[in-house]
């Protein structure tokens, strides 16, 4: 079997596990010129090898566009993941921003989570600076330098939702300072996952 | 000085309550940090940026208490390990200590928010409200010094914005304290729930419905 195809599989099983999953989600990686997608008609729990597509990235369409457009203009982006975390669901549907609420969110994420329209031009714009972002009534979607760290934004995307929505009968979240959160972002990329991520790339192949 | 075997026991235990967390899902990840009492001076902790399945009981390093730069054996311990070191340098009688992001009890640490002993389990196995050590960077002296401060004469404080810290004097009871306030802090969210809906039964989508009244109110004007 293909080792993009077998991370697809693998990853699937993760999102899976970590109850994260919904109707519509689609994962994939880039390979040169084409990407390797699971089949969005098909659940990530549901998910086989021949469930997974080989997709030339001039050529995607619907759902497949996305990410192609996520992969021809944003160089660092190598793996894609478009999830449906319960957690996400009402901030998305409200269309409202999840602020800096918890530290591994803001080094991960960044110091918030834009909410964009259901279009690709305001979904790539609000990645242009940022791993994730929520998608108005469709879940959010997340990338990364590998697919490991793609499946991690949805975790920690999907943990920063929830305390932001138990948050409303609770206190006020109090915030990051956007001075603390952008620090930590930064040396969480340069520094903490650089290593982790240079090993990780060599392992799923997609350097 | 600890023989050889109490080593390798410990070891496995560290491994193993790394396990545990993930899978009673009361960590994510890489993330959280565990460590266990050798003696007076030294200790176990877990590594840096590994997942739990993934470490052996080897991969454990020995960090010193009293100057926890000075490290052997393992692999690079957690930057969080200066925590670990000043509470148990602080508390003689604790000898373990696990420090993790279980979700409800998060959302209560994103709040600043302490949590009151309502239930007699929380009083029994907490010594009384569980507190908020004041915000600090990770791996920065700020947040060292507010979960020491947070922890005194407790067995558990938040972590604002980032988690929880807790501890026992054996893994087991550190656990059980872990696990106990995740539970009471779902309990207390349901409580405030259904106090805030007067509905009768909780269920997440009654806490999705006052989320989005509030984020329809609020929230979208700030955005």
């Amino acid at each position: 079997m293909d080792k993009s195809v077998e991370l697809i599989l693998e990853y699937a099983r993760e999102l899976t596990k970590q109850n994260v999953v919904g109707k519509g989600d689609c994962i994939s990686v880039k390979s040169g010129e084409y990407m390797y997608a699971s089949d969005k008609e098909v659940a990530l729990d549901a998910l086989t090898e021949k469930d997974v597509l080989k997709i030339k990235l001039e050529e995607a369409e619907g759902e497949y566009a996305l990410h192609a457009a996520l992969y021809t203009q944003k160089e660092d982006v190598l793996a894609v993941c478009h999830c449906h975390p319960k957690w996400v669901k009402p901030i998305a549907d409200c269309e409202v921003d999840i602020p800096a609420v918890t530290d591994d969110m803001t080094q991960i994420v960044g110091r918030n989570c834009k909410t964009s329209k259901n279009d690709i031009d305001s979904i790539v714009f609000n990645l242009a600076h940022r791993n994730s972002t929520l998608i108005k009534g469709d879940g959010c979607v997340t990338t990364g330098r590998t697919l490991n760290e793609a499946y991690t934004c949805v975790l920690v995307l999907d943990k920063a939702a929830h305390c932001f929505v138990a948050s409303a009968v609770l206190k006020k979240n109090v915030l990051i300072s956007d001075f603390e959160a952008i620090l930590m972002n930064t040396i969480y990329k340069m520094k903490y996952s650089k290593k982790n991520q240079e090993n990780l790339q060599n392992e799923e192949g997609n350097k | 000085m600890w023989d050889k075997n109490t080593e390798q026991e410990l070891r496995q235990l560290v491994k193993d309550t790394g396990v545990q967390l993930l899978e009673e899902n009361l960590v994510q990840g890489t993330w959280g940090n565990i460590s266990v009492r050798l003696d007076e001076d030294h200790m176990l902790v877990s590594p840096t940026g590994l997942d739990y399945n993934h470490l052996e009981p080897e991969d454990m390093p020995i960090v010193q208490i009293s100057d926890p730069s000075v490290w052997s054996d393992g692999k690079k311990p957690t930057s969080e390990r200066k925590i670990h070191a000043a509470v148990l340098a602080s508390r003689p009688e604790i000898n373990a200590c696990i420090h993790s992001h279980p979700v409800f009890a998060t959302a209560m640490a994103s709040c600043h928010m302490p949590l009151p002993a309502f239930s007699d389990e929380l009083k029994e196995v907490m010594n009384g409200d569980v507190i908020v050590g004041s915000y600090g960077l990770p791996g920065t002296k700020k947040l060292k010094e507010g979960t020491v401060e947070a922890m005194k004469g407790r067995n558990a404080c938040f972590m604002a914005n980032h988690g929880v810290f807790c501890v026992g004097e054996t893994m087991e009871e550190a656990f059980n304290v872990l696990r106990v306030l995740e539970k009471n802090v779902y309990e207390y969210i349901k409580m405030q729930t259904l106090e805030k809906t007067g509905a009768k039964e909780y269920s997440d989508e009654l806490l999705f419905k006052v989320f989005t009244i509030k984020a329809n109110k609020f929230l979208k004007k700030s955005n």
